[in-house]
C-alpha cells in the first residue's frame, strides 16, 4: 500500500509473512549447513509440489475456515475416493485422469448433500456424515475389487488414502502449478464477491450479486484443491492441510488479504517440510506428517499470536487481576476509615484479610510499594497519597453513577460507560461541571 | 470376559448341540454377519442420540481418535508389558475410550477458549490426533493386525479366526516342564552373537533350552498332541463377545435412561431445571461412542464405523417423527444393511440381483474389459448397503421421502391453481366485464400463464363440476360456488380475519 501508513499490528504481519518465506526459501540452504542434509532432485521436487500445494490449500482453506465449512472439506476430500477407483478402472494410471475422476466424485458428493438438504430435514452436520460415510465406503469397496484383478498395476491407488509425497514426478509439479495458477487467478478475479458471499451472504444477495453462483464457483475451487492436495496428504487428512493454514493465520490479523496471504505462506512452509520429512523416511507417509507440522503452526499462533493469543489474554487477564486487587482493596480502606470518621482512621488487618480474601495480600503489596499505605502494628493506615487518590476516585465513580442517572435528563453526549476511566477525559468539561452540581454537599468537600 | 462366554455357550448348548455351534461359529459368513449386524444396532441407537442432539460428527472425531487410543495402548501393552497385543483385549478397549471421551473434551475445550470455531476445532483435533496414530503404526507397529489397511477397513472377515477356547469334558491342563516326556530341547549358543563368532568356533558356550515348554490349555494341548482323549471345545469368536457385551449395554442404557435421555435431547434447559443432569447423561453418551467406536475398530476399521452411527438414525429419521419409533427402525435398518452387506460384498445385492451382471453389462455398453468376480470388503460393502437402505427410506418415505414429497407438492400446487381460478371467476361473472375477463380463449392471459397450462386447469375443474362452460365464457356450478365459499371461510378462519357482513 503506496502512500497509504501501515499500523503495527500491519507491520508484524507483513514481517511475519517475510520471514517465514525467508525460511522456506532458505529451507533447503539452511539444512544443508546445518544438518549436513543433501536433498536429492527427486526430495526438491517433492518439496516444491509440497509447497505448492501448500499455499493453494491455505488460500482457499481460509475461505472455509471463515464460513464455518471446515468440516465440509473434510466429507468432500473423503468423497473423492471413489473417483479414483473408478477412473483407474475407465482410464488407468494417469494422474490427470485420476484426478479429474476424484473431482466428479468430490463434486458429485457436494450435489448429494444440497439435495439432501433441499429435499430433507436432515441437518448439515448429519448428511456430511452420511456423504463422507457412503462415498468413503464405495471407494473402498472399489480399491478392494481393483485389488482382487490379477496384474492390474494398481500399485500406488492407496497413496491416496494417506498421501505418499515420493511418489509426485515432475510432470505432477508441473500439472498442480498450471492448475494451481489458475486457481489463484480466479480467486483474484472473485476476490470482492468472494469477500462478500463469505462475511455477509445476504448484503451480497441484496446488492444484486449471484450468491448461488458465487457459491458455485467457491465451492468447486476448492474441490479443485482438494483434489489436487489428495496425492500428497491422502483422502483422509486432507482437511487438515485444507483449514489448519487458515486457522493459524486467522490468530494474526482482521484482515481477510493478509489473513490469505498468511495461511499461503503457512501453507506452502507446512506442505514443504511435511514432504520433505516423509521423503526422506519412507516409513513416515506424507499426509499425517504435513498436519503434524501444520498442527505445529496452529499450536504458536493460539498460544502466541498477539492480542488473540493464549498467553497474551492470560498475562492481560494477570495484569487486570493485580490492578484489581490493588484498587479494591484501597477503597476498602477508605470507605472503612471513612465510616469511622476520619480518612486517615487506622484499619484493623483482620478486617481488610476478612473482606478481601485472596487478592489482598497482592494487594497491599502494591500499595505499600506504591507508598499509598503505611503498616501500623496491627493493622493499615492510609498515607497522604492514598487518601488522594482515594477521594479523586470516590468522585470519579460518584460522577459516573451520576451520569448514568442523568444523562437524559441534562441531555449530556452519549459515551460507552467505562469506570476504569476518568470521566473528565471522555466528557467535555461543561458536562462533568453539570454532574458536579448534582453532588451532595458532603461529597464536594 | 471368559466366564461370561462360558455361560453364554453353556445357555446355548441348551439349544444346538456343540456340533452345531462349533460348526455355525467356525463359518467365516456368520462370524461376519453376526458381528456386523452388533456394531450396527449398537452404533444405530446411540447415533439416535447423536443425530437428534446435532453431534453426529463427534462419532467421526471419536472414531478417528480412538485409533490413537488403541495405538497407544497397543504399543503398551506389546513393548512395555511384554503381552500379547490384543485389539479385543478389555484394557485396550478402556484406555482406548478413554482417548475418545479426551478428544471431546479437548475439542470442546479448545472451542471454548474464543479462538477457533466449533466445526474448525473439531476439523483440526481429529485430524491431528489421526496423523500421530498413522505415523505411529506405520513407523513402530509392525503387526498384522494393526497395519494401515486394518486402520481402514478392519478384518470382520477374519473376526472368526480370533478365538477363546472353552473346555466342557475331558479338560486336561498341561504343563510342560522340561522333565516332562513330551519337551523338546534345542541347542543354543549363548555368546555367538556378542563374540561374532560361529557357533562352530570352539569358544562358542551352548546351552539346551526347552523349545516347548509353558503351559498348555486343554485346547492348545489337544491340537500339540499331548491329549490322548479328545477334549470337548467350543471356540467362540472374541469379537462376538466383546460386540455382544456392548450392544447390552447400550441397550440397557437406552433402555434404563428413555426418559432422560428423551428429555435432555429435546430440552437440555428443562431437564436441567427438573433437577436432571444432562451434562453427566452427555458424557455417558460419548464414553458409550467410543467404547462402540473401539470395540468395533477390529472389524471395521476406524473410518467405515461412523457410517454405522450416522447412517441408519438418518435413515430412521425420514421414516417416523416418534422418538421410540426411531429406536426401533434404527437398529433395524442397520441390522439388515449389514446382514445383506456381506452378501454385496460376494457379489450379491438383496440375493437377487448379481453385481456380476452389473459389471457384465457395463463391460458390453462401454467397451471395457472388467473381470466380472465381485469381492470386496465386507465392512465397505455393509456401509454401501446400509446407505442403499437410506437411499431408499429417502425415496419411497411415506411422508418425508422424495416420492411422497414431490407427489404433496404437485397437489399443494393443482389445489392452489383450481382456487386461484375458481375466485377469478366468482369474483367477475355476473358483472359488466364478464365477457372479458371471463372468455375461456383468453382467460390464460389475465394468469400469465401458458395455454396449456389454463386449458389442463379448466379441464380439471370442468371434470369436478365446478365449472360450466357457456358460450365461451367460464360460470361457476352451484358446486363450485359451494366450493368457492367453503375455501373462503376455511382460509378466514385459519387466518383469524372477521368475515364482512
Amino acid at each position: 500500500m503506496p502512500g497509504a501508513r501501515l499500523s503495527a499490528a500491519d507491520k508484524r504481519v507483513w514481517l511475519i509473512i517475510a520471514g517465514i518465506v525467508l525460511l522456506g526459501a532458505l529451507f533447503i540452504p539452511l539444512s544443508l549447513v546445518l544438518f549436513d542434509l543433501r536433498f536429492t532432485y527427486t526430495v526438491r521436487v517433492v518439496a516444491l509440489g509440497g509447497a505448492i500445494l501448500g499455499l493453494l490449500s491455505g488460500v482457499l482453506g481460509s475461505f472455509a475456515v471463515l464460513r464455518q465449512e471446515s468440516l465440509l472439506g473434510d466429507a468432500l476430500s473423503h468423497a473423492a475416493l471413489p473417483g479414483v477407483a473408478v477412473a483407474f478402472l475407465l482410464a488407468g494410471r494417469e494422474l490427470s485422469s485420476l484426478l479429474v475422476g476424484a473431482g466428479i466424485a468430490s463434486w458429485l458428493g457436494l450435489r448429494f448433500l444440497s439435495a439432501l438438504l433441499h429435499t430433507t430435514r436432515i441437518k448439515q452436520d448429519t448428511a456430511m456424515g452420511i456423504v463422507l460415510a457412503a462415498w468413503f465406503a464405495a471407494g473402498i469397496a472399489l480399491l478392494a475389487y481393483i485389488q482382487s484383478i490379477p496384474d492390474a498395476s494398481q500399485a500406488g491407488l492407496d497413496h491416496f488414502i494417506f498421501g505418499q509425497a515420493a511418489a509426485i514426478i515432475e510432470r505432477d509439479v508441473t500439472l498442480v502449478s498450471a492448475v494451481g495458477l489458475l486457481v489463484l487467478l480466479l480467486v483474484a478475479l472473485f476476490w470482492k464477491e468472494f469477500k462478500l458471499v463469505t462475511f455477509d451472504s445476504e448484503f451480497a444477495g441484496a446488492n444484486g450479486f449471484r450468491i448461488g453462483f458465487i457459491n458455485a464457483v467457491l465451492s468447486t475451487l476448492i474441490v479443485v484443491t482438494i483434489v489436487l492436495g489428495l496425492q500428497l496428504a491422502g483422502v483422509i487428512l486432507m482437511v487438515g492441510m485444507l483449514i489448519a493454514p487458515g486457522i493459524a493465520a486467522r490468530q494474526w490479523t482482521h484482515k481477510l488479504d493478509q489473513m490469505v496471504i498468511l495461511a499461503a505462506v503457512f501453507g506452502a512452509f507446512a506442505g514443504g517440510v511435511g514432504a520433505v520429512i516423509s521423503a526422506l523416511d519412507s516409513d513416515i507417509p506424507t499426509g499425517p506428517m504435513i498436519i503434524v507440522v501444520s498442527f505445529v503452526l496452529v499450536l504458536l499462533s493460539i498460544t502466541l499470536a498477539p492480542g488473540r493469543g493464549l498467553v497474551w489474554s492470560r498475562l492481560r487477564q494477570r495484569a487486570n487481576r493485580r490492578r484489581f486487587a490493588a484498587i479494591n482493596t484501597l477503597r476498602d480502606l477508605y470507605r472503612y476509615a471513612l465510616a469511622h470518621g476520619a480518612e486517615d482512621y487506622p484499619v484493623p488487618d483482620d478486617f481488610i484479610r476478612g473482606v478481601r480474601a485472596r487478592s489482598v495480600e497482592s494487594g497491599l503489596r502494591q500499595l505499600r510499594g506504591a507508598g499509598q499505605v503505611m503498616a501500623l502494628g496491627e493493622g493499615w493506615r492510609l498515607t497522604e497519597e492514598g487518601i488522594a487518590w482515594a477521594r479523586e476516585d470516590r468522585r470519579n465513580q460518584r460522577l459516573w453513577d451520576l451520569y448514568r442517572l442523568y444523562n437524559d435528563e441534562l441531555g449530556l453526549p452519549v459515551i460507552q460507560e467505562d469506570r476504569r476511566l476518568d470521566i473528565g477525559a471522555v466528557l467535555p468539561a461543561a458536562a462533568v461541571e453539570q454532574l458536579e452540581n448534582r453532588l451532595e454537599p458532603s461529597e464536594t468537600a | 470376559m471368559m466366564p461370561l462366554e462360558r455361560w453364554l455357550i453353556e445357555l446355548l448348548l441348551n439349544f444346538v448341540t456343540r456340533e452345531e455351534l462349533n460348526a455355525f461359529l467356525r463359518s467365516p459368513q456368520n462370524t461376519a454377519m453376526l458381528v456386523g449386524c452388533l456394531i450396527a444396532v449398537s452404533g444405530a441407537l446411540l447415533g439416535v442420540f447423536l443425530l437428534l442432539r446435532g453431534m453426529s460428527l463427534t462419532s467421526d472425531a471419536i472414531s478417528h481418535t480412538v485409533l490413537l487410543g488403541i495405538v497407544v495402548a497397543f504399543l503398551l501393552m506389546t513393548e512395555v508389558f511384554g503381552l500379547h497385543g490384543d485389539t479385543s483385549s478389555p484394557w485396550l478397549i478402556l484406555g482406548a475410550s478413554l482417548a475418545g471421551v479426551g478428544t471431546v473434551l479437548l475439542t470442546e475445550m479448545l472451542y471454548r477458549s474464543g479462538l477457533v470455531k466449533q466445526d474448525a476445532a473439531l476439523g483440526l483435533a481429529f485430524p491431528l490426533l489421526f496423523a500421530i496414530a498413522v505415523i505411529l503404526v506405520s513407523r513402530y507397529v509392525e503387526d498384522a493386525h494393526l497395519d494401515e489397511d486394518a486402520v481402514l477397513v478392519g478384518e470382520i472377515g477374519l473376526a472368526w479366526a480370533n478365538t477363546n477356547s472353552h473346555c466342557f469334558a475331558n479338560c486336561e491342563s498341561v504343563t510342560v516342564a522340561p522333565d516332562h516326556e513330551a519337551a523338546k530341547f534345542a541347542r543354543q549358543c549363548n555368546n555367538c552373537r556378542e563374540l561374532g563368532i560361529s557357533p562352530r568356533d570352539e569358544r562358542a558356550v551352548f546351552s539346551e533350552t526347552c523349545s516347548n515348554c509353558g503351559e498348555y490349555n486343554p485346547a492348545q494341548a489337544w491340537s500339540a498332541g499331548l491329549l490322548e482323549r479328545e477334549p470337548v471345545l467350543v471356540f467362540f469368536p472374541k469379537s462376538i463377545t466383546v460386540m455382544l457385551l456392548l450392544t447390552l449395554l447400550t441397550l440397557g442404557f437406552v433402555l434404563v435412561f428413555f426418559k432422560e435421555l428423551k428429555l435432555s435431547t429435546f430440552d437440555t434447559g428443562l431437564a436441567q431445571a427438573l433437577g436432571f443432569r444432562p451434562g453427566a447423561l452427555h458424557y455417558a453418551l460419548m464414553i458409550l461412542v467410543s467404547l462402540v467406536a473401539v470395540g468395533a475398530f477390529d472389524a471395521v476399521g476406524s473410518i467405515l464405523v461412523i457410517a454405522f452411527f450416522i447412517i441408519p438414525p438418518a435413515a430412521a429419521y425420514l421414516l417416523t417423527d416418534r422418538l421410540a419409533m426411531m429406536l426401533l427402525l434404527s437398529p433395524l435398518i442397520g441390522g439388515v444393511g449389514a446382514y445383506y452387506g456381506y452378501d454385496l460384498a460376494r457379489g450379491q445385492l438383496f440375493s437377487f440381483i448379481a453385481v456380476a451382471d452389473g459389471i457384465a453389462v457395463l463391460n458390453r455398453l462401454f467397451g471395457l474389459s472388467l473381470p466380472e468376480e465381485w469381492d470386496s470388503s465386507i465392512s465397505a460393502s455393509m456401509v454401501l448397503m446400509i446407505f442403499i437402505l437410506f437411499l431408499l427410506a429417502w425415496a419411497l418415505s411415506p411422508r418425508y421421502g422424495l416420492a411422497s414429497t414431490l407427489i404433496r407438492r404437485a397437489n399443494r400446487r393443482r389445489v392452489f391453481e383450481n382456487q386461484v381460478v375458481l375466485a377469478h371467476i366468482h369474483n367477475h361473472q355476473h358483472t359488466t366485464a364478464h365477457d372479458i375477463e371471463l372468455n375461456v380463449d383468453h382467460l390464460h392471459e389475465h394468469f400469465r400463464w401458458t395455454e396449456r397450462k389454463m386449458s389442463r386447469v379448466l379441464t380439471g375443474l370442468r371434470a369436478l363440476g365446478y365449472i360450466r362452460i357457456i358460450a365461451g365464457s367460464a360460470e361457476l356450478t352451484d358446486r363450485g360456488d359451494r366450493q368457492v365459499h367453503a375455501f373462503r371461510k376455511t382460509m378466514l378462519e385459519a387466518h383469524n380475519i372477521p368475515d364482512l357482513p
